[in-house]
């Protein structure tokens, strides 16, 4: 099975975010082919080039998302005509803002043919594939998207009735803004990847993030009925608000966009995948249908924290009176539990001790006044320097919001700790019930769990026993790729793509593309059996199928052919 | 708002056991029945604000994170920021919402929306790779050729070409840094023959008149002075161009801040635009009479003055990026002059002397000039035209955007 992967800033550069969990699945999954298709956030980021591939990335084609030259193509009247409908209808669907989810937030069973909803919900989408059909067949997209045609179609569309209130307001470098955009947003329209030798010739899109990732596997689907899959470890649309600048009336267009993007993305996806149930949630509310939401746990490698001793002993080494605090360097904002919940601490267990791992965003003061505990040398070390010091807590504590998954949680259940933490997130869902959830932003609840696990050492054993045993059941790397195997499979099985394979007399050949067709060395090759694995007695070459003796009758002499070929 | 029907249920919730530890001492939520509030079951939304038991507990979220509900375009915005923040469904829950998108919501709909003063962009200042003195920068064009003319004058003979022909190479490389940096900044890019289009344009300038006017008597006697008084004028205009430049980029900018419409900005540049080209022509003018004062030369107002606007538009429309116009325009009057030259020369041919007639005409009427100003008028006025339609356009003064 040929799988496209499709990344955005990430798989294969070395500087990608998210790119290691795409490595596990692509190495993990040796029994497929995979072609990547990698858009480049950045000159930089292309220049720091890839991460070694395994051989069964087969083929791998960038395009850079941060530049885009323009193809010197000038359209007729005719072209000029058919963009500013697309365009309008774009630009239409964007300003008219809305709720995101027709059927809306609930789910309530999908908008029927021809109802008001299910044009508006159409026309995103219908309006995008218009576009790109118009990129296929004249070229020049990138020309007319930056024209001043364009910037008038936003601002009619933006004074029109009905438009969002932010959009009546903008101004001219405000349109201009948004224009420039929307320019960069759809420039993936403009590339060569869909034809029959590019995303036309896989079985199945892979989509690492959602949003403008997404967005070549929404056209393969179209020209191509390839399916796709949307793979989330973070919200892209929350991933937007939270980055979001700008005068309001940009950021109320840009928002409207991502969020019809992100809507028309998962009702074309055929399976949508969250890592978690908070990233799940925001799915919903976007539209997906629920009965294509997988949830698929990130892995973390367990061999990095496999120290091949039981957790007993792990614990028996840590010493007892002090608390690791861990997951500080992506916390934003809330770092205040941890200094008052340690002085709540210290009041009652005079002997406790604290350490972070890892620098703190603001920095270690932010976070100890001095006066109290020790806190470890937060600097940029090593992984093996922050693994020592995670083992030599003997409650491990984190406190404040992480964005995404906790994996410094994970890799503390690993270690066989007890866990304190703060219930954000997807924190109570990793953590279950496995070790201790406080609620966000009590000091004092946070202080009280801590003390209750210092002064209980075989409540922190049984703790961490069972956290080990949760982690080791579903986060490791290897459950992460067999149940992408297994969504692959069924998806591949539901939405199958025709190609139909001829044999030599031109009649389709069945079973020609089997799911997993893929064997792992050239079996058209003269290769003698015990290479191949086969048993030791089949050295030579086979010989010819010998005729029966009854065929002997007719007066030819059964003719035993010493040399034959090995025929397929 | 109040929604009911069967609850969103996350997926966690076969994770989350009914007997997860939580602290025996955390009194803060009320939530007893943890995770298992949301199986099923169809609950209200929110109770009526009058209920006894408590204030409205939304309204001190709402002093707490005024500011954000006010800038926010969106509930979901919101919601986003909210979860930042680290409320979740069962921190909503206190609120009285079932989850965090409904308390969103309700936070968008009580808050009135700001409405902010309109602020320009940071870094829509000068575009990048502005040279800050270009406005110095653009008399150094006019500081070489005044030592060149002076150098000329002063000596006799062979050092005279010899000062002349360093003269003309360092002005033709200053003309070249002052239209490097500054306003009249081409991209970089194909240019399509503008480059040796201008050079014939210059040198029919410097010599045609001369060669054109011997070769309707009886043809070229030999070499002949050139009229360096056009070219000189030309030469000096280039810092009332490079002005003229900056102010229509300065004030665009202003305007395309300014403005509320398109077509508000094309009216407040259009004026301005066709101010600038009759004031820099005015200029140009005056140029020539002074350079033919001075060398005592014609001013062949009439050629040199076309010209000079035919490249002064030609210019900005490339920098704005139609190329393409520019040089097609460019061409034209190049060919045209190149034509009337050879029409004349072919006139000797046996049997195709009524070549010569149009160009002999119109040179008798209103002598040599008339060439350059036929084929330099039309397309500059072609060009006059574009680039009143495209020089108001929005997008054209539009800065580059800056990298996300």
């Amino acid at each position: 099975m040929r799988i496209g992967l499709l990344t955005e800033g990430g798989y294969p550069y070395v500087s990608g975010e998210a790119g290691l969990w795409c490595d596990h699945l692509v190495r993990g999954l040796g029994q497929h082919e995979f072609d990547v298709y990698a858009l480049s956030r950045s000159e930089r980021q292309e220049d720091e080039g890839w991460t070694p591939l395994p051989p069964q990335v087969t083929r791998v084609r960038t395009a850079p998302l941060w530049t885009a030259v323009d193809d010197g193509v000038v359209h007729g009247r005719r072209t000029r005509r058919r963009f500013a409908e697309a365009y309008g209808e774009l630009v239409t669907a964007v300003c008219a803002g809305g709720p995101l989810a027709w059927p809306g937030p609930l789910n309530r069973a999908p908008a029927e043919e021809g109802t008001d909803e299910a044009i508006e919900a159409d026309r995103f989408g219908n309006a995008l594939h218009a576009l790109a059909e118009l990129a296929r067949d004249e070229g020049g997209l990138v020309g007319a998207l930056r024209s001043e045609a364009a910037v008038r179609t936003l601002e009619r569309a933006c004074r029109a009735p009905g438009a969002l209130r932010a959009a009546g307001v903008a101004r001219v470098p405000d349109l201009l803004t948004v224009t420039a955009h929307l320019e960069r947003l759809l420039r993936p329209l403009s590339l060569d990847w869909y034809g029959a030798d590019g995303l036309g010739s896989v079985d199945l899109c892979h989509a690492a993030a959602g949003g403008p990732a997404a967005l070549p596997g929404l056209l393969a689907r179209r020209l191509s009925g390839i399916p796709l899959l949307v793979t989330e470890y973070g919200a892209h649309l929350r991933a937007h608000y939270l980055e979001g600048a700008g005068n309001t009336p940009v950021r109320a267009l840009l928002a409207s966009f991502h969020g019809r993007l992100t809507a028309e993305v998962y009702r074309q996806a055929a399976c949508v995948t969250a890592g978690d149930a908070h990233i799940r949630r925001w799915q919903e509310r976007c539209g997906t249908d629920r009965a294509g939401i997988r949830t698929v746990h990130p892995g973390v490698t367990a061999s990095r924290t496999d120290d091949g001793t039981e957790s007993g002993e792990c614990a028996d080494h840590a010493d007892p009176y002090t608390v690791v605090g861990v997951g500080l360097t992506e916390a934003a904002g809330d770092l205040t539990p941890l200094p008052h919940a340690f002085e709540e601490i210290r009041r009652s267990e005079p002997r406790a001790r604290l350490r972070i791992v890892g620098a703190p965003a603001g920095g270690p003061d932010s976070v100890c006044s001095g006066r109290h505990g020790e806190h470890g040398d937060g600097g940029e070390d090593g992984e093996d320097a922050a693994e020592a010091r995670t083992a030599a807590g003997a409650v491990v504590v984190l406190p404040g919001v992480v964005e995404g998954f906790p994996f410094d949680l994970v890799e503390a259940m690993y270690r066989g700790r007890a866990t304190v933490s703060t219930d954000v997130g997807a924190v109570a869902e990793v953590v279950g019930d496995a070790g201790l959830v406080v609620p966000p932003c009590d000091h004092r609840a946070l202080a009280e769990a801590c003390v209750a696990l210092l002064r209980d050492p075989g409540r922190r054993a049984r703790l961490g026993a069972a956290a080990r045993v949760r982690a080791l059941e579903l986060f490791t790397v290897e459950r992460n790729v067999a149940a992408f195997h297994d969504i692959y499979l069924e998806i591949i099985s539901r939405f199958p793509v025709r190609r139909p394979v001829a044999d030599e007399a031109g009649e389709p050949l069945p079973f020609g593309v089997p799911a997993e067709a893929h064997l792992p060395w050239r079996w058209t090759q003269q290769l003698s059996p015990p290479l191949l694995g086969g048993p030791r007695w089949a050295v030579g070459t086979p010989s010819g199928a010998t005729r029966p003796v009854w065929a002997a009758a007719a007066g030819q002499t059964p003719a035993l052919r010493g040399t034959g070929e090995a025929t397929r | 708002m109040n929604e009911r029907g069967h609850a969103a249920v996350p997926a966690g919730t076969g994770l989350r056991t009914a007997h997860s530890e939580r602290p025996a001492g955390g009194g803060t939520t009320t939530h007893a029945d943890g995770g298992d509030t949301k199986d099923g079951g169809v609950e209200a939304a929110r109770r009526p604000t009058g209920s006894s038991d408590s204030a409205d507990p939304v309204k001190a979220l709402l002093h707490r994170h005024r500011d954000l509900c006010e800038r926010a375009v969106d509930p979901l915005e919101i919601a986003a920021r909210l979860e930042a923040h680290g409320m979740n469904d069962r921190a909503a829950a206190r609120f009285r919402h079932r989850d965090v998108f409904s308390l969103a919501e309700e936070l968008y709909a009580r808050v009135p929306r700001a409405d902010e003063a309109w602020t320009p962009e940071r870094g829509a200042a000068d575009p990048p790779g502005a040279h800050a003195g270009w406005a110095v920068l653009a008399l150094l064009p006019v500081v070489l050729c005044t030592a060149t003319v002076a150098g000329t004058h002063l000596t006799e003979g062979r050092p005279r070409l010899a000062t002349a022909a360093v003269g003309a190479a360092a002005v033709l490389l200053g003309v070249r840094a002052s239209l490097r940096r500054g306003p009249l900044r081409a991209p970089a890019g194909p240019r399509g023959g503008t480059h040796v289009w201008t050079c014939w344009l210059l040198g029919y300038a410097l010599c045609g008149d001369g060669v054109l006017s011997s070769a309707l008597v009886g043809g070229p006697d030999g070499p002949r002075t050139p009229a360096t008084a056009p070219v000189l004028a030309l030469t000096l205009a280039c810092a009332p161009a490079l002005w003229c430049a900056g102010l229509l980029a300065a004030h665009a900018r202003r305007g395309l801040a300014a403005s509320r419409s398109l077509k508000e900005f094309a009216g407040s540049v259009r004026p301005l635009l066709l101010g600038l080209v009759a004031v820099w022509l005015c200029a140009l003018i005056a140029l020539l009479a002074l350079c033919g004062a001075v060398l005592h030369q014609p001013a062949a107002y009439v050629g040199a003055g076309s010209l000079g606007a035919l490249l002064l538009l030609a210019r900005f429309l490339t920098v704005h990026g139609r190329t393409r116009v520019s040089s097609a325009a460019l061409g034209v009057a190049g060919a045209a002059e190149a034509t009337a030259l050879a029409t004349v020369l072919a006139g000797r041919l046996p049997g195709c002397s009524f070549l010569v007639v149009p160009v002999e005409s119109a040179v008798d009427l209103w002598g040599p000039g008339v060439v350059p100003g036929l084929a330099c008028g039309p397309a500059a006025l072609v060009l006059l035209i574009q680039a009143t339609r495209t020089l108001t356009r929005a997008s054209a003064h539009a800065s580059p955007p800056r990298s996300p």
